[in-house]
């Protein structure tokens, strides 16, 4: 900081210390703090407290199997697999589906396996709601790729769209309050006009131009 | 120069404490001495921040792998250019150009108003140099770019593949210039709620920082999905992934706000509720941030994980409630009189066109934070994936599109009957004959057919403002056609702006219903095999291998399959894809094998090829995708940023402006002026 020189404010220089002595012990004090909470996020750090190193690994593929069913016949040509995979969400962390993930650039060892079980599942003659039932059994629901429609994921399929209902009808509401505004403004001027024309001498215009002036009025404000 | 740079870094935290306690207090004290003071300190900390900078970057060309930062994102043989982009790799330096930018610009919105807004200024600088402070905090005390090493390794990690193209280049750039731009407008709005200056002269002050925003962002997350799709090789450019909606949040509310904006400037109207956006696309700014660094919901970005969420977390709750705080305590002065004459106007318009874009804001972030919340609720972690997504926004998206053509066709204040019949039946036809022609086409997909329709008549509302406009001016003016139709621009940069960046979101709708005639198939194929497939259009496309070829470039060791390509008999040309294995300067691998893509790009669709895996030296496994309309994303992306240029060059001086057609034409109760500003 340059010495201030200005006349105007000399007076204010030993304030002005006394200000930068109290800011320097308040940010010395916030630096502090934050030391001690940045010294606490390293330890907790080192002690590999982070959780997204973990899901990364291929730990994260479980085996899921059925012994076939006799005679079994696979239930689902290519097309209906692959149909079906995207209804999946691979657990690495590339959040494509199945499908998407195991076909593409994404060095993933989870997503190929996956589809190795649902083959093998396929060829033993179990239908897509067994398989279905037998991954989200072993995955949970975290395996679908998106929320299911009953129960307390329902709420993520309806929240977005009341939400949006309120707003709607909130809208509806403000926009009806205004509209009262307007009118009750139209009759107050009204009124005002009304007073006018009784006390002042008359106009030379006719109601018409007298409404479009109104109106050009209204307009410029 | 590196210590240099070090050194700057903690200067420029000192600066920045400085400016923030200094601007405070002399706002809050009168004292002219500590404003003047508060302000050189906010210039003096972008400079110091420049040093950082200039440190960080010598550091990566030397290659001095005793800091933990170069070791980590780049290697010895690392090519020049992404030495240069390295600077943003990885999240410290990523931390320290975002500082960089954001010293930049609250130097420059101090410069320019040196002479304005003055009682609010000390609280813009102030509140300016928080952010400043927060983000050099962060660094200096979490995340330093310059920490170094206790043993200088011989060579670097190297910078992760994906990250070697020329879109990482361009694009965290740009949606850091959109991001921070969110800073400044939230800056003013503290100002403005302080000193209680919340008449439509603030607003002035912030609507071409928020244009800025809105520019880069859009210009971001463009660049974000070309790279997706070029770099990422699973054939899609939007995937819904969390930091993906983190940079499609903020859009969405500064989209917002430049449309609520002028309901404000307008008719004096929506206060509280402009404030509220401006403040809003701050905290989502933050707030993606947050989700971006955590690594508390799973995303595809990895490589910008770290354990500074907390210090996101922390400050975003200290802004939320102080900013609520201050928006409460002012609820007064934010009142206005409002009236409305129709309830068919441009307000309502306006107001419903800002309800669905925060909807789908509000839907991406409930879907994108979903998993948590049920993580906490039942314990249970859940997936909210791009089916979840497309079919909550899908239908928001198309009301939001209707309403990008019904909004200009409604008159402000009040629309008569006759007015609406005038405006509405061209662009309606325009619709209905899209539909109709696609339809007898064979088109069934209710989606495809809905956007096209919508697109059509959106398409038809700005033709038909464009054949007014120049109509009007080659009448009055006896202009010619090019004449006629760039003044038209040129005096009304605002409204016939908007108009071509609602062209690009035409554009852009139009190319995502392309993604509903997706095809695709996969082969392993041997030298010489051939696999078939049809297109959406119905053309037969043969693909026959040519072989496995090795190869050493650069930095990386390469296996390419070619594959000669016909349509329909004729040919294509060929068509590569190539897995890279990337290795330090010593040959050793430094990341897993990546793909890159082969790309037969065209307007009317992308043939993209996926090098799946080489199953044997002279077998491939391959995905081939047929794209439709791909090209006309980034096409609708240059035309929104376009518009989004001409909107926010200065505009002619309104002597100038009047000068046109506008002020000759006879306008009634129910006529929207031609030319006037939307």
């Amino acid at each position: 900081m340059s010495v201030d020189r200005n006349p105007m404010t000399n007076g204010r220089a030993q304030s002005r210390r006394a200000f930068v002595v109290r800011a320097g012990a308040v940010v010395g004090g916030l630096s502090l703090l934050v030391r001690r909470a940045a010294a606490q996020e390293q330890a907790e750090q080192q002690a590999g407290a982070t959780n997204s190193g973990e899901e990364m690994t291929s730990d994260s593929y479980k085996p899921v199997s059925r012994p076939p069913k006799p005679g079994a016949q696979p239930t689902m040509g290519k097309v209906e697999v692959e149909n079906f995979e995207r209804q999946l969400a691979c657990p690495c962390p590339c959040t494509l589906d199945i499908y998407t993930c195991r076909t593409t650039d994404f060095s993933c060892g989870i997503s190929p396996a996956v589809h190795g079980d649902i083959q093998r599942l396929v060829d033993g003659g179990y239908t897509a709601t067994e398989i279905m039932e037998a991954l989200t059994g072993t995955y949970g629901d975290f395996i679908l790729n998106s929320p299911r429609k009953e129960g307390f994921s329902l709420a993520a399929w309806f929240a977005p769209f009341a939400a949006v209902a309120v707003g709607a009808v909130g809208i509806g509401a403000l926009l009806r309050s205004w509209r009262l505004n307007a009118k009750t403004a139209d009759a107050a001027r009204a009124a005002r006009a009304a007073a006018q024309s009784a006390n002042a001498p008359a106009v030379d215009a006719t109601p018409e131009e007298l409404a479009r002036l109104e109106a050009a009025l209204r307009e410029e404000r | 120069m590196i210590l240099v740079g070090e050194l700057s870094l903690w200067i420029a935290l000192l600066m920045a404490a400085w400016t923030t306690t200094v601007s405070f207090a002399g706002g809050m004290q009168g004292r002219p001495d500590l404003i003047k003071s508060g302000e050189r300190a906010m210039y003096a900390t972008f400079g110091f921040v420049v040093l950082a900078s200039i440190g960080l970057w010598t550091a990566l060309f030397t290659h001095d792998f005793s800091l933990k930062f170069v070791a980590s994102f780049t290697s010895a043989n690392l090519p020049k250019v992404y030495l240069f982009t390295a600077f943003w790799a990885g999240q410290e330096g990523s931390l320290l150009f975002w500082t960089l930018i954001m010293t930049m610009y609250s130097a420059v919105a101090v410069f320019t108003n040196r002479n304005r807004n003055r009682e609010m200024m000390p609280y813009v600088t102030g509140t300016l140099g928080i952010v400043a402070l927060f983000f050099l905090m962060t660094m200096t005390f979490s995340e330093n770019p310059f920490e170094r090493l206790d043993w200088v390794p011989p060579d670097g990690r190297g910078m992760n593949p994906q990250l070697q193209n020329p879109g990482m280049a361009a694009h965290p750039p740009m949606l850091y210039l959109g991001y921070v731009g969110t800073a400044i407008p939230f800056a003013f709005a503290v100002g403005a709620l302080v000193t209680r200056q919340l008449d439509a002269q603030w607003l002035g002050a912030v609507r071409r920082w928020a244009l800025v925003s809105w520019f880069f962002l859009t210009i971001g997350i463009t660049l974000g999905m070309w790279w997706a799709y070029v770099e990422l090789g699973w054939a899609g450019y939007w995937a819904w992934d969390a930091v993906e909606n983190s940079s499609f949040l903020p859009w969405l509310t500064v989209t917002a706000f430049l449309h609520s904006i002028m309901i404000q400037e307008k008719r004096g109207m929506l206060r509280k509720w402009n404030v509220t956006l401006v403040v809003l696309s701050f905290l989502l700014t933050i707030l993606g941030t947050f989700i971006t660094r955590s690594g508390v919901i799973e995303s595809v970005h990895a490589f910008a994980r770290s354990s500074i969420g907390n210090w996101f977390l922390g400050f975003l709750i200290v802004a939320t409630v102080l900013t609520a705080y201050l928006v409460s305590t002012r609820l007064n002065d934010l009142q206005a009189k409002a009236e409305l004459e129709s309830m068919v106007s441009r307000e309502a318009a306006f107001l419903y066109n800002n309800l669905v874009l925060v909807g789908i804001c509000f839907a991406t972030l409930w879907g994108t934070l979903f998993p948590i919340l049920s993580e906490w609720v039942k314990g249970d972690k859940i997936t909210v994936g791009p089916p979840f997504f497309n079919a909550v926004n899908g239908p928001l998206g198309l009301l939001l599109l209707a309403l990008t053509g019904i909004g200009p066709l409604i008159a402000w204040r009040r629309a008569s009957v006759a007015n609406l019949q005038r405006q509405f039946t061209a662009p309606l036809i325009a619709g209905v004959v899209v539909f109709v022609t696609l339809f007898a086409l064979g088109m069934r997909d209710v989606y495809a057919l809905a956007s096209y329709l919508l697109a059509g008549f959106v398409f038809g509302t700005i033709i038909q403002e464009f054949v007014k406009g120049v109509g009007a001016r080659r009448r009055m003016y006896s202009e010619g056609f090019f004449a006629a139709f760039f003044r038209l621009i040129g005096r009304n940069r605002r409204r016939y702006g908007g108009y071509i960046v609602h062209f690009g979101v035409v554009v852009l709708f139009c190319a995502f219903a392309g993604l509903m005639f997706r095809r695709d198939v996969t082969a392993t194929l041997k030298t010489g095999e051939s696999v078939k497939a049809t297109d959406a259009y119905g053309h037969e496309w043969v693909f026959t291998s040519q072989g496995i070829s090795s190869d050493k470039q650069l930095n990386r060791f390469v296996t390419a399959v070619t594959f000669a390509v016909t349509r329909d008999g004729e040919n294509m040309g060929l068509l590569s894809s190539e897995k890279r294995q990337h290795v330090n300067s010593r040959n050793e691998p430094t990341f897993e094998p990546s793909t890159e893509v082969g790309i037969l790009e065209s307007p009317k669709q992308d043939v993209y090829l996926v090098f799946t895996g080489a199953v044997d030296r002279d077998t491939a496994a391959v995905h081939i995708n047929f794209n439709p309309l791909v090209w006309w994303v980034w096409f609708g992306g240059i035309i929104m940023a376009f518009g989004g240029l001409i909107v926010m060059w200065p505009q002619a001086t309104k002597g100038e402006r009047e000068g046109g057609y506008v002020a000759q034409i006879p306008m009634g109760r129910d006529m929207e002026p031609v030319g006037a500003g939307a």
